[in-house]
């Protein structure tokens, strides 16, 4: 099972299911007629890097930026998880051979797919057992300090992919344009956002509000809980639930954003891990990217409707949640 | 009280003194004379007033959810949208206890409950939704001291109006609609104003009125930054002294 990240375009394949009442999206698997949220129950995560030098990354190079991603990951507070480097390897990723690599393969053939990264997971508890990360070597790389333009940043895309292989599916924090040969991403405020930044950027070294708020919602400690709440509701449409509504959550305290989605057929969504305080939300279509890269596609997505906000600030309380709103979009 | 009345009055208590030793001596099985309370306000004096308090809201500013922009598509940071916040101001009310410790200094505790609204203006929308004001109460509790100066020398309308004023410290609560989170913090305030009761005599028990305006201080409660906010601040109020 797959995740892609493409540098222009989404066709990311979700053979998994995502996880309902969480916000940003968490994969997940249907186990009998429930629905299990993906998580590694052991750590420390032993992973290897395929001894293999591309054009201007060694393997060396290339281990030192896959650590720093990992350890960004780990460095979110309130959360548990951690990882190892087992050393390098001869096998490629993407085996199935029960270790954990990341790797270069050459795939001119996916060429827009920058890395992608699969799973094993035990079909009884929803475990991860073997996660392998590959990045398509058809590109050019760089784990150069400020970044190389034409080059893609190597720590930035295995932050990416290491969200995945913790458990993360993808963000629709972002915005985009439709031009010739693709979608091309204006902004976004969550590495998790299924583009790519242009190739030399950096910024994706450093996780945003949407992407902390995701990883503590699967491996957060109960201080995280205790520090944190939640929005839930309804986003309707003639009073009808609308599935695959996009809703943001912002700060205007913080000027944080963290974003959730309405994943049944009543229009619930569940926006958690929010800071207490005051937010304001926003309710908008997912027409910022192929509705493949965020669910499975025998759901179908109502994307015809106006953005909208909510008519009041919502005050999320610590440890708890702010319940029963209800977002009344209009059609187009 | 004026001077004047302060004479006369104590020449009065002259011409009790002189011939009430007669009158017991010829009567020892009267009852002891009973000294008048002291005119009030006095050393022991209780005053308890309440009534309305008005506060001036406060500009939060304007606040942008910003996304990260992609380089090569423009500068700074992609704009999501606009919010302006203030929070609006506030009429509620008031009350107070004070004991007068001399004939100008009294000490005070009171509370002050106002429920401004949180007002956010929504607009420059990315993807063109409407603006949008959306808006919560937060209810704003200042339990406080103070110490109150009244200038006695400064009585007018014979002896009805008597200028004040405040200064004192307080345990501020803001709570969130629906009590959804409460915010705390401290207030400090300065007021100034006059103390116009209903009857000139002196009395035990008066009732009057009394109105004051100044400053509130705040230092934390509900705010979008860590900073001092200061505002202006009226009240007014019924009082009874005792």
């Amino acid at each position: 099972m797959t995740r892609r990240r493409w540098a222009a375009a989404i066709c990311t394949l979700s053979f998994l299911s995502v996880v309902p009442a969480a916000a940003y999206l968490k994969l997940g698997t249907n186990l009998g007629n429930r629905t299990v949220t993906l998580r590694w129950e052991r750590f420390p995560i032993r992973y290897f890097v395929t001894n293999r030098d591309v054009d201007g990354v060694t393997a060396q190079q290339f281990q030192t930026s896959v650590t720093r991603a990992f350890a960004t990951w780990h460095a979110v507070p309130h959360t548990q998880t951690s990882s190892q480097f087992a050393g390098f390897t001869q096998a490629s990723p993407l085996r199935g051979d029960g270790a954990t690599v990341l790797g270069y393969q050459n795939r001119p053939d996916l060429d827009r797919t920058l890395a992608a990264t699969n799973f094993v997971i035990d079909t009884v508890t929803g475990e991860i057992v073997e996660s392998d990360i590959f990045f398509n070597s058809t590109f050019l790389w760089s784990t150069s300090e400020s970044g190389t333009t034409g080059r893609f940043d190597v720590e930035s895309i295995a932050l990416h992919e290491i969200g995945h292989l913790l458990g993360l599916s993808h963000s629709a924090l972002g915005e985009t344009e439709l031009r010739a040969g693709g979608r091309r991403v204006l902004g976004a405020e969550a590495v998790m956002f299924p583009i790519a930044f242009s190739a030399g950027d950096i910024s994706d070294r450093t996780l945003k509000a949407d992407d902390i708020a995701g990883i503590s919602d699967i491996y957060g400690t109960t201080d995280f809980e205790q520090e944190t709440g939640s929005v839930s509701g309804r986003v309707t449409k003639n009073a009808a639930g609308v599935l695959g509504a996009h809703v943001v959550a912002f700060n205007p305290v913080t000027g944080k954003l963290v974003g959730g989605f309405s994943l049944s057929a009543d229009g619930s969504f569940v926006i958690a891990g929010l800071e207490p305080g005051p937010q304001i939300l926003r309710a908008e279509p997912l027409d910022d990217g192929d509705i493949e890269s965020f669910f499975d596609a025998s759901l179908t997505v109502d994307v015809n409707f106006h953005v909208k906000f909510y008519e009041l600030v919502v005050v999320v309380p610590r440890g708890g949640g702010a319940r029963n709103i209800e977002i009344k979009v209009t059609p187009k | 009280m004026t001077a004047r009345f302060e004479r006369a009055a104590r020449a009065a208590w002259l011409a009790i003194a002189v011939i009430a030793p007669p009158v017991l001596a010829a009567s020892p099985a009267a009852a002891q004379p009973r000294r008048p309370p002291p005119p009030a306000p006095s050393a022991g004096s209780w005053e308890i007033g309440g009534g309305v308090v008005w506060i001036r809201g406060v500009d939060f500013g304007e606040h942008t959810a910003e996304l990260t922009r992609n380089p090569g598509t423009g500068t700074g940071p992609f704009d999501l949208f606009t919010t302006t916040a203030r929070l609006t101001e506030g009429v509620g009310f008031q009350g107070h206890l004070a004991v007068y410790l001399s004939r100008s200094i009294a000490v005070e505790g009171g509370i002050r409950y106002t429920p401004p609204k949180l007002r956010i203006h929504i607009s420059a929308d990315a993807e063109n939704a409407a603006d949008q004001v959306a808006d919560e109460t937060i209810g704003q509790y200042v339990f406080d001291g103070s110490f109150v100066y009244h200038f006695s020398h400064a009585t007018f309308s014979r002896g009805r109006g008597i200028p004040f004023v405040a200064a004192g410290a307080g345990y501020m609560r803001d709570v969130h609609e629906d009590n959804a989170l409460i915010e705390t913090g401290t207030e400090y305030h300065a007021t100034g104003g006059i103390k116009y009761f209903f009857d000139a005599r002196p009395r035990s028990h008066r009732f009057g009125m009394r109105g004051e305006a100044g400053f509130s201080i705040r230092d934390g409660g509900f705010d979008f930054e860590d900073k001092l906010r200061t505002v202006p601040i009226v009240m007014g109020s019924l009082m009874y002294l005792f």
